[in-house]
């Protein structure tokens, strides 16, 4: 480590990183746009000068803090008339030609170009000139569109698809004040990586199309959480407008998982978190409110006591029944499973879908279970689907417990099964399959707390990002309810 | 003007002087004989060079010798180390490297051995100006006939030294002239500067110790080889010694490369070389160095042309590509043109050089044309002093600032003449100005 006094506090950092690094590990705030952490640093966009003295009472100069190296005994300064004044004029720079459309702007609330002039700023801008007219909606492929005229080219983009995906798409074309960020030979972006685009441009210039125009960030309530696409379980912050409707998927820095970054699969894996309710007195067509059971019109919705009594007086007639599954299940959901599956004295399996293919180098992993490691290390048996419907085929009655249990197992093999089994559901959706016999609404991953192991064995939690609705109650709740059921009235065995 | 000893030009004067046949004639190579055959420490070299002073002739002025021996130590690194030659000479008003390489392109390859010699580089790039054809001719030319004839390649001249020389076109950007534009270029990218530190010859071109030299540099290393350090520090003065090539242009009689020993005064330049100012007009004002060095107003013409003096003036010694400026010039529009030059040549990586070179551009052409405002001149230092001195990766955003500031010290009143009339009094009365290109080719 190497001792450097950065505004007169003594700290200790590591050499191997950037100055700019060091100040911001240690809570001193530098302004960075072409400086990411995840990226080699190119020190062009010159925000983070700062005062720099090889040692207590050598001169001073002025340097690029992402560029310099930290040095034993080093004096840093932040905070002098000179450092602001520098960073001042840089920041006159480069609003010279930005169209400080920020009431437009998808990036308003939080763009590091808006929040260090509104720190640092003059009021009014001193150039008479007319700005750059260039291309306000230039569309960069499938996820990203380009605004040319609020980039500062920090090349950050550049730099992302050269040092991380490391399949370079991106480029600065022209030089000097005419340069632009366009991809070569103007091919639209490919890859499952283009959303962080979105996230690394410290300006509006790069936004995402889905998420464009559709929520002011500064309304956005944020919550750690965990992606839920593949076993990487990549560190993420679910954003819910007004903390209702779940807008964005972001990557969170996680150096020991993602790094900064994740994949597009994930980013806009909105849809299972987005469902509508089912109409009012309706188990189908939506997501399942409370409960449903089988009635003389078929699912009919229920009360959960009602649901529950029913799945206590299927294992009650029918002992034994095998447990299954999802592989979207917490660690705290597999718990209550297992106590009652003992209980029960019933075989646990979770249902573990072959490698989806979409495997790369980065961080998609392929295997669509976001818990597998965490269900197996519990020691509950991963079976593929069709192991799954064996399974069952020679069972006569089942519980199939969990968020997206019934797609991951596959709904037509569930409806093609002999009507001889009975199937008591924990799902997010009911469907209406001959075999089931009652269905009990379950929480998203993004309204519940819990966490999962990653294919590596890091832990990755689940907060309550939006409030599940009115009747959905968590699943290790039902399940402990079920439970009490079953040891109030022991099976016939 | 006194006379001096000339070594720069001696050469040219013959016919086919580019040839290896007149080269060896006139103890072309003969430096490079003693040098494999005494033999000469690669240390004993860099001294020699270290000794004479040399200072290097692409606008900085850093000690040459000292710059080879920043070299790392060979027992302790062992990668391969390299040579680039900068001949793009892209400075606006420098022609002097190009009489170099058009009309004694061996005295360039001797050179370039030599160095490699020295700094154990196994190879030197010579990057030359796009434009420059019949200079990458004459040089391609000069390595095929050395490299037959044993002087380049492998085992030159029967000794263990090897070395080969390549060629590289630039493709016309002026940033590729700064040192790690230069490298990053001949590496196959974009010509971008990289920010130092790392220094070049910590890791330069391919990561590996390299060094950047001008033409012109590496030209005077075989005399001072072959004369020795005593007798190069007898040339020129105290801190800036031996002979340079002074290319002057502009309002003068006899533009053309001249070669000076320091110590020469701007005035004996123009009046004794250049034949004086054109058509019986005074002299109004020069830039002592390329567009890059502050304008100089016509009082200091008696300005001593060394790098110090020349910096002591308020202005940069630079290539000694000298620009003179006749009383009729119209200072705005040179400022105009000149400015349209760095706006159109920066790379566009430093947000205070992309800017600030068109912002500068926009203000001098609307004062040019008329349009000034009162609050410009002030605008115009104020923006200068945000981009320099060396607020930048590389040296371009000073370049565009340091001609600003001195043209706004030295002829304000021309300027506010121009803003208080809402035209240029100065200017041709044929010539309208120029419409400002919004994005020029």
């Amino acid at each position: 480590m190497t001792k450097i006094n950065v505004n007169g506090r003594d700290i200790e950092v590591d050499p191997k990183q950037p100055l700019i690094r060091a100040c911001h590990d240690h809570g001193v705030d530098v302004p960075m746009y072409c400086y990411h952490p995840g990226l080699t640093p190119v020190g062009s966009c010159r925000i983070c000068q700062v005062e720099v003295a090889a040692a207590p009472g050598q001169p001073a100069r002025v340097v690029a803090a992402c560029r310099t190296p930290v040095s034993e005994g080093m004096v840093v300064s932040t905070d002098t008339p000179k450092a602001h004044e520098t960073r001042r004029e840089c920041l006159e720079f480069l609003l010279k030609n930005h169209p400080l459309d920020c009431p437009i702007c998808d990036k308003a609330g939080e763009c590091d170009l808006q929040d260090y002039t509104f720190n640092e700023g003059q009021a009014r801008g001193r150039s008479s000139e007319a700005r750059r007219k260039l291309q306000k909606r230039k569309s960069l492929g499938d996820v990203i569109v380009l605004d040319e005229e609020r980039c500062i080219l920090c090349s950050r983009c550049v730099r992302f698809y050269a040092d991380v995906v490391k399949k370079p798409q991106l480029t600065v074309e022209g030089l000097g004040s005419r340069s632009v960020i366009n991809t070569f030979m103007d091919k639209p972006l490919t890859g499952n990586y283009q959303g962080n685009l979105a996230d690394i441009c410290p300006v509006g210039a790069l936004t995402s199309k889905k998420f464009r125009f559709q929520a002011r960030v500064w309304n956005l309530s944020k919550s750690l959480s965990t992606c839920a696409e593949c076993s990487r379980g990549c560190s993420i912050t679910v954003e819910a407008l007004r903390g209702k409707e779940v807008k964005r998927f972001r990557p969170r820095a996680n150096e020991a998982i993602n790094k900064w970054w994740m994949c597009d699969v994930g980013r806009h894996a909105l849809a299972p978190v987005s469902l509508p309710l089912a109409p009012e007195g309706s188990a189908l067509g939506g997501r399942l409110r409370a409960a449903c059971i089988r009635g003389y019109n078929g699912l009919e919705p229920a009360e959960l006591h009602e649901a529950l009594a029913v799945a206590a007086d299927l294992v009650a007639a029918h002992p034994r029944p095998l447990l299954v599954l999802s592989p979207f299940a917490t660690q705290e959901e597999a718990g209550a499973a297992l106590e009652l599956a003992r209980a029960l004295g019933s075989r646990v399996c979770f249902v573990a879908p072959e490698p989806n293919g979409m495997k790369d180098e980065l961080l998609h992993t392929g295997d669509p279970c976001p818990n597998r490691r965490g269900l197996s290390q519990l020691g509950c048996e991963a079976l593929s689907p069709s192991a799954v419907i064996e399974a069952l085929k020679g069972a006569r009655s089942a519980l199939l417990v969990g968020e997206r249990v019934l797609e991951t197992v596959g709904c037509d093999a569930l409806g093609a099964l002999p009507s001889a089994l009975r199937l008591v559901v924990f799902d997010v959706v009911a469907r209406d399959l001959a075999a089931l016999d009652a269905c009990i609404a379950v929480p998203t991953h993004v309204e519940k707390q819990g966490h999962w192991i990653n294919v590596d064995g890091h832990k990755g939690v689940l907060n309550v990002a939006v409030s599940a609705p009115q009747g959905v109650r968590m699943l290790d709740a039902s399940l402990h309810a079920l439970l009490q059921m079953v040891r109030a009235t022991p099976a016939k065995a | 003007m006194k006379d001096f000893p000339k070594y720069l030009l001696t050469r040219i004067g013959a016919a086919d002087s580019h040839t290896l046949r007149v080269y060896r004639s006139q103890g072309g190579y003969e430096t490079l004989e003693q040098v494999l055959k005494k033999p000469w420490t690669p240390e004993q070299v860099i001294g020699v060079m270290k000794d004479s002073g040399l200072r290097g002739r692409g606008g900085a002025g850093f000690p040459t010798g000292m710059k080879w021996s920043f070299m790392p130590d060979i027992t302790k690194d062992p990668r391969p180390r390299y040579l680039a030659v900068n001949a793009d000479e892209s400075e606006p008003g420098t022609c002097k490297d190009r009489v170099l390489m058009e009309r004694d392109p061996h005295g360039l390859v001797e050179g370039c051995l030599i160095a490699c010699y020295a700094m154990r580089a196994k190879a030197a790039y010579i990057y030359v100006r796009g434009e420059y054809r019949l200079s990458y001719n004459r040089l391609q030319a000069a390595i095929d006939e050395a490299r037959a004839a044993g002087l380049v390649g492998k085992n030159i001249l029967g000794s263990d030294f090897s070395c080969d020389i390549w060629m590289h076109k630039g493709a016309g950007a002026y940033i590729c002239g700064e040192e790690t534009g230069l490298m990053e270029s001949l590496e196959g990218k974009r010509g971008h500067p990289r920010p130092k530190p790392p220094f070049p010859a910590g890791s330069g071109l391919w990561k590996s110790p390299t060094t950047v030299n001008n033409v012109e540099t590496i030209f005077n290393a075989p005399f001072i080889v072959k004369n020795g350090a005593e007798w190069f520090k007898g040339l020129g003065v105290p801190k800036s010694t031996g002979n340079f090539l002074c290319g002057i242009s502009g309002h003068v009689n006899r533009p053309g490369v001249y070669e000076l020993p320091f110590g020469v005064t701007a005035r004996e330049i123009i009046e004794d070389c250049a034949g004086g100012v054109w058509k019986g007009r005074k002299l109004k004002a020069f830039f002592p160095g390329g567009s890059s060095t502050g304008l100089l107003p016509a009082s200091a013409v008696d300005v001593v042309m060394d790098h110090d003096s020349v910096k002591a003036a308020g202005s940069m010694f630079g290539t000694a590509a000298m620009i003179v400026l006749d009383e009729t010039a119209s200072i705005p529009q040179i400022m105009d043109v000149t400015l349209r030059f760095y706006d159109h040549e920066s790379c566009g990586q430093c947000s205070q050089c992309r800017e600030g070179t068109q912002w500068l551009h926009q203000i001098f052409h609307r004062i040019a044309v008329g349009r000034g405002q009162r609050e410009d001149l002030d605008l115009l230092v104020s923006l200068s002093n945000g981009m320099a001195p060396a607020k930048t990766i590389c040296a371009l955003a000073d370049a565009a600032a340091i001609p600003t500031l001195a043209a706004i010290k030295h002829f304000r009143a021309d300027f506010e003449e121009c803003v208080k009339l809402g035209r240029d009094p100065n200017a041709p009365s044929h010539q309208s100005a120029p419409e400002l290109h919004e994005a020029h080719a």
